[in-house]
């Protein structure tokens, strides 16, 4: 065993660090809800980083590894399925990747807008179908994505069966929600430590207070393993593996989240501090695939039968 | 990055399982009830180290020249996890030769190692250590038992307490205090517990017979050739030694067998049905693999000479995360284990409570996480 990054790792966790550099922080001033950028988006699409998984000596691992590091941008970019999902499906189905559980239309979509790629997952089958303006509502959320919900059946847009298999899309879905959550959780982490260590009351910083000293440093822990829940998972792809990455994501962020806007009192729910850009993409996450008690129940199949 | 065991790691593992079904006797899972301090388990534990010796599994990650076989940290680990998981058949010995042995190698005077690195060895020596007093536990810096020299010897006086294995100990590694320095005031003796002036009053507890203990120094006399390293270094020794200490113990992999064996039981019983009971069974295996993975990153640095910090305080707190869900869920969903129907489980919850407790409060290593990972600035004190 050995944890440590090969020097592929290296190399594209250090180009990516060079390539979000001009995304690291929010513009000044900005207060949207979830900020994105199309140049960003490009910068990756182009430079062949949501491909990395294709190459099967750079595997899930690396896309895990890259996903996880963009996360943690305040900037928002739709990396995780077309990185993880794609070498399932194919390269060829226009990106943004939007991914919903059959059954579950009414739920907003993550990226879901027109000219994306629609992935319907059932319990067995997979369908596919480009969103246009007509099947799709863009939702006012209160999440840290862009969001539509879909509008019609998936049957009636025209929905097609994909050759894959249903098991392996959620496995690797699991393991999308795992990465992108760890990278989130620690971002979120690093933001509200950077707050109590500035901002001062009873004339000392807030952080050398016990109370919050401790929580932060469970949110440490809880993030900690989700990384390395998430890189297992995309090692192995192993469902047992990947819905154990994404339950412990799902069970960590919700009082994570409440706690990081809580330590940071009323700037914690100003649209000025970029705070949320983090948290309530967290939010979106804890929902996915039927939150924690659906990944609870698939990792107690795999596991134990 | 890859989580796999090479195949010579699989390859020990399976040694030492196969080590494990020769050896334990049909009882064994009795025994271990008894609490790894306890009479019973401390006899059993002679017998059982000197085979481990005997195939070269005592101390095979010592380094070559002083007996061991150089093995990895890796090996190191998978030897704590499974003799951990089976309920820990070396008993006060596995101190031994995780941290005891090594900061003997590390610190000790030729006449020192001579004396007490064969017995361990050969698994046949009981030590306990000297570290808490009443009015020091966290704040073990604030010790008070006092070592005061005299001639070429010291005359100790003071009380130790919670001392594991002290009823049946032959040495105690013994932290006490030579200069007024808070840190640097404090020297190690190492002290036979035969020595006159010592006595050993057991603790009933609830994690089993003879595990704790209060121990009074009396006017103690040891001769100054028994301080192990110089006078006031005792704080960066036993940083030394705490570090191996920490990840000494993979209680994610006991939990973790544990939480399996209860879910066995379960589903054997029909009752492993109820999306709750499988629900809370999945988040119990997810805080042990989380805890297993994080003690495994460190593992890996080490294994790479990297040095190790604040990391293993992450680590550690947890498993004790892990710890404490499983120890929940069997309780709740099979509360006869804390009966005699199981007394795996029973020996797992017995010696779960420690988890947060045991080598350093659980609280201290979030103190440590804060300012050391997270880079939070210190409380005021």
């Amino acid at each position: 065993m050995d944890l440590s990054l090969n020097d592929d790792q290296i190399a594209i966790l250090d180009t990516i660090d060079t390539l979000a550099k001009p995304y690291a922080s929010p513009p000044m001033q900005d207060i949207s809800f979830a900020l994105t950028s199309e140049e960003l988006d490009r910068e990756l699409f182009d430079g062949g980083f949501l491909d990395i998984a294709f190459d099967p000596d750079l595997g899930a691992v690396s896309a895990a590894l890259m996903i996880e590091r963009l996360a943690r941008l305040p900037y928002t970019v739709e990396a995780a399925a077309s990185a993880l999902i794609r070498p399932l499906i194919g390269a060829d189905l226009p990106r943004p990747i939007c991914l919903v559980e059959e059954g579950k239309g009414r739920r907003p979509v993550r990226f879901l807008r027109p000219g994306a790629t629609m992935l319907v997952v059932g319990k067995a089958q997979v369908s596919a179908f480009t969103a246009d303006a007509d099947h799709i509502r863009i939702e006012d959320t209160l999440y840290g994505y862009p969001m539509a919900t879909l509008v019609v059946d998936p049957a009636a847009a025209g929905a097609v069966p994909l050759d894959v298999s249903a098991d392996e899309l959620r496995t690797r879905w699991r393991v999308a929600i795992a990465a992108e959550g760890a990278g989130l959780l620690a971002a979120a982490l690093a933001s509200t430590a950077a707050h109590v260590t500035d901002r001062q009351q009873f004339g000392r910083p807030i952080a050398t207070f016990q109370a919050v000293r401790h929580r932060l440093a469970e949110a440490q822990v809880r993030a900690n393993g989700a990384y390395w829940l998430a890189m297992k998972a995309a090692r192995t792809l192993d469902p047992g593996d990947a819905a154990l990455a994404a339950l412990h994501v799902q069970q960590s962020a919700g009082p994570a989240v409440y706690d990081f806007h809580q330590f940071l009192g009323a700037m914690g729910v100003t649209l000025e501090h970029p705070l949320h850009l983090w948290t309530y993409r967290l939010k979106a996450l804890i929902g996915d695939l039927g939150g924690r008690g659906e990944q609870g129940i698939a990792a107690g199949a795999a596991i134990w039968g | 990055m890859n989580f796999e065991w090479t195949e010579e790691e699989a390859l020990f593992r399976l040694r030492l399982q196969d080590f494990l079904a020769r050896n334990l006797p049909a009882d064994w899972e009795a025994v271990a009830g008894h609490g790894p301090g306890s009479a019973e388990l401390t006899e059993f534990s002679r017998l059982f180290c000197g085979r481990l010796a005997d195939e070269g599994l005592l101390t095979p990650h010592w380094a070559k020249e002083i007996g061991g076989q150089g093995l990895d940290p890796w090996h190191q680990l998978i030897l704590a996890e499974e003799m951990w998981a089976a309920g820990e058949p070396r008993g006060a010995q596995y101190m031994n030769v995780n941290w005891i042995g090594p900061t003997l190698i590390k610190y000790g005077t030729g006449e020192q190692q001579a004396r007490y690195l064969p017995p361990i060895a050969a698994g046949d020596a009981i030590w306990c250590q000297g570290f808490s007093e009443p009015g020091s536990g966290s704040d073990l810096a604030s010790l008070r038992t006092r070592a005061t020299a005299d001639g070429d010897v010291y005359r100790v006086s003071g009380q130790k307490i919670w001392t594991s294995y002290a009823g049946l100990a032959e040495t105690c590694f013994l932290l006490c205090r030579t200069g007024d320095d808070r840190k640097r005031g404090i020297s190690i003796l190492l002290v036979p517990m035969d020595t006159p002036g010592i006595t050993v009053r057991q603790i009933p507890s609830i994690i089993g017979e003879g595990d704790i203990h209060e121990v009074f120094f009396d006017d103690v006399v040891v001769p100054a050739t028994a301080r192990l390293g110089d006078e006031g270094q005792a704080w960066e020794i036993i940083a030394f030694s705490l570090t191996n200490e920490r990840l000494g113990i993979p209680r994610y992999h006991l939990a973790r067998t544990a939480l399996d064996r209860a879910v066995g039981i379960l589903k054997d019983q029909g009752e492993f049905v109820s999306e709750t009971v499988r629900v809370e069974a999945a988040n119990a295996a997810a805080l042990c693999e989380a805890a297993r993975l994080a003690s495994y990153a460190i593992v890996s640095r080490r294994a790479r000479g990297e040095a190790i910090g604040a990391e293993s305080s992450s680590a550690r707190f947890g498993t004790v995360m892990a710890e404490r869900r499983v120890a929940e869920f069997i309780v709740e969903y099979l509360s006869e284990s804390l009966g005699d129907a199981h007394p795996y489980l029973k020996m797992h919850h017995q010696r779960g409570i420690v988890a947060g407790i045991a080598a350093g409060a659980a609280e201290i290593q979030l103190n440590i996480i804060a300012s050391d990972v997270l880079k939070l600035p210190r409380e005021p004190r």
